[in-house]
Formats: C-alpha cells, structure tokens, sequence
C-alpha cells in the first residue's frame, strides 16, 4: 500500500513537471511571436483604403472598387468622405451596366444626404439608370421630384433639359418642346437651345408608313410589303400567295374538296400573314427613321452633362458632327 | 354534296373556334402551374409536334441553313408558345415569308457560333401591339 503511494506520488511529481515544461516553452515561443507580427502587419488608414477604392474605380474594375467602398464605410463610418464612397458605388454600378443596384445605391445617397452637390447628382444618375433600364416613367418622376425639392434654378435648368431627352427618347416631341422652353432665360446659350428647336422642328419631316394602309394595301397580296420598300418580301407573297390560292381553286374545281380545304387553310395563314407582315413592317420603318433622326438629333446638339469622376463639378462636353 | 366556298368557310370557323379553345386551355394550364414554370413549359401545344418532328429529323438531315437568329422553326416555337395557335400560325407564315430577303438586310446582325445572322426575335415583330 505504501509503495503504491510513493509510486502515484512519482507519477504525479513527473507529469506535474512535464507540464510546467511545456507551459514555459509554450510561452517562449508564444512570445516570440508578436514582435514580428506587428511589424509584419499593415496598418490600413482612411485614406489607404479610399485611395486604393479610387484606383480601382479610376482602372475600371467596378466591381472591385464596389467592395472597397464598402469596406471604407463599414470600417471609418465617420470619415468625411463616406457620402462620396457611397455616390462611388452608385457609379461603380452604373459604369459596370448593374442599373438596378446603380439606382439602389443612388436612392441610398439620397435618403442619407439631403440637398448636397451629391444627392443632387445622385437624383440625376437614378434618372439616367431608369432610362438605361428603359423605365421611362420612373424615370421622369424622379426628376419632377427633384423639380419640386430643390431651389436651385440651374438644377432644375438641368433636370428640364433631361427630362426634354427622356420625351424625345419615347418620341413625345411635344412634351420634349415643352420641358426645354421650361428651361430660364440665362442657361437657354448653355444648352443651345436655339440650335437644338430648330434641328427637332425636323421631326416632322421624318419619313413615315402608315400601318393601317400598309394592311389596306395587303388585300392585294405583297401590295403592303410594296409600299414598305420590302420589294422582295413583296413579290415572295405575291407568288406564294397567288399560287396558293389558285392551287385551292383548281382543287375544289376538279372536286378534290379535301385537298382544296387543305389549301385553302394554309393559304389562310399566308394571306393573313401577308397583311400581318405589312403592318409590322409599317411599325419597324417607322421606329427606324426615329430612331435614326434621335440618334441624328444626339450626335448634331445634345450636351453631354456627367457626373465626372473626380468629382470636381460637372463635365460640360459638346459634340457637333458635320 | 357540301359548297365549296361553304367548305372554306366551315374549315376556317372550325380552325378559329379550335384556337380558341387551345388557347383558354393554355392560359389555364399556365396558371395552374405558375409555382412551377418548369411544368407549365412542359405542358406542350400539339400544334408544335409538326415543328418539332421538322427539327428532329428534316432539319437535322437537311442541316441548319435559315439566315435569321432565331432559326425560323424557333420563331414558330416562340410564337405559338407567347400568343397562341391563332396569331402564332400567322406569324409563322408571316416569317416564313420574310425569311433570308429584305429582313437580312433591315435587321442588324448577331454573329452565332461564328455565323452571321439577321437577329429577328418575336418582340421585333409583336413590339406595336404587345408590351
């Protein structure tokens, strides 16, 4: 018994040992360690990040740059330039074609920043992705929303002249005249005004077809593909058409009444498919021609007003083709 | 002994009133199983068998020669599937007819696999009236 208890007091003397052994090299080694870690380690400060942000925005990789924005927010929340990583974002967004997120980001400004230079561009880009998304309305709401807040005369000035843009993109040349005529006395020379009515007052002389005549026409197979300058498609339905229709005659003459049906079903289908073409076709040569004379009409007058990316202000571009 | 132009007539009514009925049908169908979308495509248009069979073994034979993007059986396809059997037929035909001539030339072009091709989907041809 008593053997058994010096042999268990051994034991416990030994392990009791190793343990302390290894708790002190544990802690040399441990503490080895964090000198060189530290001065291994980056520091990342506000502007550290927010430049490397920039530079990745500045070299096109959006989607990068969107990350880095978010870490500048989510890590120095109280930097001053928090507003500008957000607006970045949006930008980010918008430039990477991400319009959906470009608009989210954007309404993000605006409902945290309330009439800075920012959150009126913010209202300008949330526009130009609507647009981008072919969401029109959306789009001119926005902007009369932005009418309504501001007081600033040359932002409303310019939300009028977008707005004239939206109305000419969905053809409403009406509408387009009234927003630019809104625009004051003193920005009417900024946004050559006089250049750009008189160069829209030629819309009506845009070349038109009238789908209802070119359906009109059709009754005479490929008469509506004429009148559309399809000169091909005009006499492919010609033929086709007539043959059918005096393969479906020849059958019910020779009394084969079954194979005349079968003609005359499918000939049905060409012929109503004739008619049916001509007034597309009508519809396609007109949204052609407008297309052409808004893309004209873009080319010869429209100022080109963007957010740049440096944010200095606002980058005044003009074009003029002759 | 039926008329003949009686018989056109009675052929095309039996025509409108089976498209009208396919296409309740189908829109029926569609919201039974709008959970599912997978489903509901599923549920094929027996006026589509005749295309299919053209693809499968015509086509396949004949190789792929249409000039247009979407080749025309898959415009058909595309248009019976969005608007029924009544105005897809139409504007089959329609295509049909149009096919590889001042289409080719008023469409802009989308290169695929290589080949260049006049792009004519069905909402370049339904855009005036069907949003």
């Amino acid at each position: 018994m008593h053997i058994r208890t010096t042999c268990l007091a051994y034991q416990f003397l030994t392990f009791f040992n190793i343990f302390f052994l290894f708790i002190s090299f544990s802690q040399s080694v441990a503490g080895s360690d964090p000198e060189p870690d530290i001065k291994s380690s980056i520091i990342i400060s506000p502007d550290k990040q927010f430049d490397f942000a920039e530079d990745c925005f500045s070299n096109k990789d959006y989607l990068t740059a969107v990350g880095e924005y978010k870490r500048f927010i989510y890590f120095f929340p109280g930097d001053e330039r928090v507003e500008t990583a957000m607006y970045r974002i949006g930008m980010s967004y918008y430039l990477g074609r991400h319009f959906k997120k470009a608009g989210d980001s954007f309404n993000a400004v605006i409902d945290r920043y309330v009439d800075t230079d920012l959150s009126i561009k913010s209202y300008f880009m949330i526009s130009e992705a609507h647009v981008k998304l072919n969401a029109f309305g959306l789009a001119i709401i926005n902007l009369n929303n932005l009418i309504t807040l501001t007081h600033d005369e040359d932002v409303k000035d310019e939300a009028y002249y977008r707005l004239g843009w939206i109305y000419i993109e969905t053809s409403s040349w009406e509408k387009a005249r009234l927003y630019f005529s809104k625009i004051s006395a003193k920005n009417k020379t900024k946004y050559r005004l006089e250049r750009l009515s008189t160069e829209l007052n030629k819309e009506k002389s845009i070349p038109k077809k009238d789908p209802g005549l070119a359906g009109f026409l059709s009754i005479m197979p490929g008469a509506g593909y004429f009148y559309c300058e399809r000169y091909q498609d005009a006499l492919i339905a010609f033929l086709l058409n007539g043959g059918l229709i005096c393969a479906a005659y020849e059958s019910f003459d020779d009394n084969n009444n079954a194979l005349g049906g079968v003609i005359a079903f499918v000939e049905f289908g060409f012929y109503a498919g004739n008619i049916y073409g001509a007034v597309t076709s009508a519809h396609k040569y007109n949204r052609k021609q407008t297309g052409q004379f808004i893309e004209k009409l873009k080319n010869n007058t429209k100022i080109n007003l963007f957010a740049d990316v440096k944010n200095k202000g606002i980058c005044l571009a003009f074009e003029f083709m002759f | 002994m039926i008329k003949k132009p009686y018989f056109i007539i009675i052929f095309v009514i039996l025509f409108m009133n089976y498209n009208t009925c396919f296409a309740e049908q189908k829109s029926t169908v569609t919201k039974r199983h709008s959970p599912s979308f997978g489903t509901a495509e599923k549920q094929e248009n027996f006026v589509l068998y005749p295309i299919k069979f053209y693809r499968n073994t015509i086509s396949r034979a004949d190789g792929n020669r249409c000039p247009m993007y979407p080749s025309c059986s898959q415009y058909c396809i595309e248009a019976f599937k969005k608007h029924g059997s009544f105005l897809g037929w139409i504007m089959c035909s329609d295509r049909l007819m149009r096919c590889g001539r001042d289409e080719t030339k008023l469409s802009p072009h989308v290169v695929i696999h290589g080949e260049k091709l006049s792009f004519d989907p069905v909402n370049n041809n339904d855009f005036w009236w069907h949003q």
